[in-house]
């Protein structure tokens, strides 16, 4: 329904699951896309999917914990596509760790990949938001950011800081009118908990949320489409949560 | 799931309550836009005629009603005339209210109570009646306008504020007891919008004053608040329930 006609966005992490849909669904919508991710593969994959579509594409393939990476993805992402008018930071993993088990390597990468890789990106595409006084920042946390988890205290505190990240850009870039928004999914059926739950806890796990299931990858790229495009362009610093009624929290 | 109809109202029949002018003729327009019959409601009767022309000339279905939201057996009534014109009700935007920009002391009993009947009975008497079609479809969408004053209140009007914040309670109560039927239940929270209400009460001087406070600068227009609503009462809104979303400029942050 909202047009993304004209607009290029960088989803960091598109290779598969939740980043793939958010690049197919901006695509469908009319946005050149820059596929990222860290491996070379899967990022080919969406954009294949993404050419079919009829729109332009960059791939990049990079580790976004990498800053001089970064930096080198977002200026070719610029001078290849023209501009980069929508960052998506969505480059992520999950780790189901207790504190005792985790390791200085396992926090170092979580905050790495997560934080670091965030703001870095963001840094590198601000500058051309700034000049075209327009620009679109999603940043892609987590139920466990809002409310934290019996298990990965390192990934549930590295999305927490994504969402300070939100509140404080949305401040420091309003007067350049760049808009900066987190999206908090809940419970989805991408690989991360494919791969970690067997079929029994996935559906014991769906049973306790209220409208009793994890989501499509599509379902979070909708709020993700919704917060890149123009109809979003009075909103700034919020959070959007799909999460079928799991995490209700204080607003 | 289709990515391309998701955002479609087409067959769905949405009532917004003071649909007669401001942000909520904008929702009912733009629902309608987007494929919806409406059931234009509002106590301004020739404000609601002149919304429900609009639709009709957009090609959508009307049922129009000016009956007052704080009668709670008037929206019973409603709901069960308006399911016999239009068939259904799928949409429920609980927007009617009422600003009164007054300090506690100046606030009388009546002024409280108009209030409170507006918008925190009016929204729970017209969520009752509306749900029960709605449970047995199993499916639906409640959104209830609350306020950036509802979230962290103001130098003033504190009714209105606790009103708005009483909505939020409602939106989260509500998504947890309605989910089992697949109906989805959450909150718009607007900021500054340029409508006719601030424009009368506090003038065009005070609100460019106002829009300068704002991180974006400005005020919205009615139009960029329905944009959530019609996002909330979609079917790409599907797995979200018990939330808000907040089109302020940036002028609210709160606590997530």
């Amino acid at each position: 329904m909202s047009t993304l006609a004209g607009k290029v966005a960088l989803i960091t992490g598109s290779g598969d699951g939740m980043g793939r849909a958010h690049a197919i669904l901006m695509a469908e919508r009319g946005a050149d896309i820059v596929v990222h991710d860290i491996k070379a593969q899967p990022a080919e994959q969406t954009a294949a999917a993404v050419r079919k579509l009829g729109r332009r594409v960059h791939v990049a393939v990079c580790d976004v914990a990498d800053v001089a990476a970064v930096r080198r993805m977002a200026a070719e992402a610029a001078s290849v596509m023209g501009r980069v008018d929508i960052l998506v930071n969505n480059a992520g993993y999950g780790q189901r760790s207790e504190t005792q088990a985790i390791t200085e390597e396992d926090f170092d990468r979580m905050f790495a990949v997560h934080v670091k890789g965030s703001f870095f990106a963001a840094q590198a595409v601000i500058a051309g938001m700034k000049e075209r006084r327009y620009g679109k920042i999603v940043n892609i946390s987590s139920m466990w950011g809002m409310t934290g988890a019996p298990v990965a205290p390192h990934y549930c505190a590295a999305k927490a800081a994504l969402l300070g990240f939100t509140k404080a850009w949305a401040k420091e870039l309003a007067p350049w009118n760049i808009h900066v928004n987190a999206v908090a999914p809940g419970g989805v059926k991408s690989g991360g908990p494919i791969k970690l739950d067997s079929a029994e806890t996935l559906k014991a796990k769906e049973a306790r949320v209220p409208l009793k299931r994890y989501c499509e990858p599509v379902e979070i790229a909708y709020a993700v489409a919704y917060l890149a495009s123009p109809e979003a362009d009075f909103v700034t610093g919020q959070v959007i949560s799909p999460n079928g009624g799991e995490v209700i929290v204080g607003y | 799931m289709m990515s391309d109809t998701a955002s479609s109202m087409a067959g769905k029949v949405a009532w917004i309550t003071g649909s007669g002018r401001g942000m909520g003729q904008a929702h009912a327009i733009l629902l309608a836009e987007r494929g919806a019959d409406i059931v234009v409601h509002d106590v301004l009767v020739d404000e609601a005629k002149a919304t429900a022309a609009r639709i009709e000339a957009l090609g959508r279905r009307v049922f129009l009603s000016h009956a007052d939201v704080a009668n709670a057996t008037a929206m019973h009534d409603l709901v069960a005339q308006a399911s016999r014109a239009l068939g259904k009700i799928d949409v429920l935007v609980n927007n009617a209210g009422v600003g009164q920009h007054r300090s506690i002391e100046e606030i009388t009993v009546e002024d409280f109570e108009r209030m409170f009947s507006i918008h925190v009975k009016g929204s729970f008497f017209c969520g009752q009646a509306v749900m029960t079609g709605m449970k047995k479809q199993q499916s639906g969408k409640i959104i209830n306008i609350s306020s950036i004053w509802g979230m962290n209140g103001a130098d003033t009007a504190s009714h209105y504020c606790a009103a708005k914040t009483a909505l939020l309670g409602l939106t989260k109560a509500w998504a947890k007891e309605l989910a089992p039927w697949n109906i989805h239940v959450n909150a718009v929270c607007p900021g500054g919008v340029i409508t006719e209400m601030p424009i009368k009460v506090q003038g065009w001087d005070k609100i460019r004053a106002k829009e300068k406070k704002v991180p974006l600068g400005r005020w919205a227009q009615p139009e960029e608040v329905s944009y959530a609503v019609a996002f909330l009462a979609s079917g790409e809104s599907d797995f979200i329930t018990g939330q808000a979303i907040s089109p302020n400029g940036g002028e609210t942050i709160v606590g997530f």
